[in-house]
């Protein structure tokens, strides 16, 4: 199972990369910078997907107390926190050369920002705790309460005046881009997921046996 | 229009194979430490029974 998955994930990101700098266009206003969003925009979709799976499991972990649910939040956090910090990393780098600027305080940005610091805090108060039922309860609220930056970090672009664009895809209405460009964009969010099932499958596995080990 | 600042694109998704890439090879590594760990102690399986610890002499 593992080992097929990792396969296929890597088959994905190849097509990704296929698609993404062989198949798409180069962007007429932007030049090949915009390829990064080949790699930006994938991450935080699975920033976003970690994340929600941390807030879900959390939940199933308050309510009947499962070890499986509370292994999937917790790798679920890190793999997420990984991915936040490739998102921001690749929009610094992106935001260099079209807006002028690695940084600014702007809506968008800062919320992901926290959003990050929240997940890291996440994973130190687990490596805090000695005692594993109570570091579990004691993450899975800092789990579900920082998800709640999701909805904030989506609807800032529409909330505050920001230099970040408002969505393209996860909007009302088609999407505004070419075709050609959102299928290398699909083919990415596509593998960018594999990854993610890739990473959380092996780190509970993982978790799984350490826990085990230590039993 | 703007050049195309490959520099950038390069860095971005050299960054990115560096942080993926490190942390798949975390996994790598975190799941051969725990097969050894495994097998040094491994249970012994029938028709190899081990001798108690009782029975042993410390320069035997």
């Amino acid at each position: 199972m593992s080992r097929l998955l990792g396969w296929l994930t890597a088959a994905g990101l190849v097509a990704g990369i296929v698609m993404g700098f062989g198949v798409a266009p180069r962007e007429v206003t932007q030049g090949n910078v915009q390829r990064i969003m080949y790699l930006h925009v994938p991450s935080v979709w699975v920033a976003y997907l970690a994340f929600t799976v941390v807030f879900v499991a959390s939940i199933v972990y308050l309510a009947r107390r499962a070890e499986a649910a509370d292994r999937i939040a917790h790798a679920s956090a890190e793999v997420g926190v990984l991915f936040t910090a490739v998102t921001i990393a690749s929009g610094s780098i992106w935001g260099k050369p079209t807006w002028g600027t690695w940084w600014t305080w702007d809506a968008r940005l800062t919320s992901v920002a926290i959003l990050f610091v929240m997940y890291l805090g996440y994973l130190l108060l687990r490596g805090m705790i000695e005692d594993r039922e109570r570091a579990a309860r004691y993450s899975a609220v800092l789990g579900i309460i920082a998800a709640l930056d999701l909805p904030l970090i989506h609807f800032s672009v529409y909330w505050w005046r920001t230099l970040h664009q408002p969505p393209s895809i996860v909007k009302p209405g088609a999407a505004t881009m070419p075709s050609v460009i959102l299928a290398a964009l699909l083919v990415n969010f596509a593998a960018f997921t594999l990854l993610y099932a890739y990473f959380l499958h092996t780190r509970v596995r993982l978790l799984r046996r350490e826990q085990e080990a230590m039993a | 229009m703007i050049p195309d600042n490959w520099g950038f694109v390069l860095a971005a998704y050299s960054l990115a194979a560096i942080v993926l890439g490190g942390y798949w090879r975390r996994l790598v590594r975190r799941d051969r430490e725990l097969a050894r760990a495994e097998r040094s102690h491994a249970v012994p399986t029938a028709g190899q029974p081990r001798s108690a610890p009782a029975s042993r002499t410390p320069l035997e």
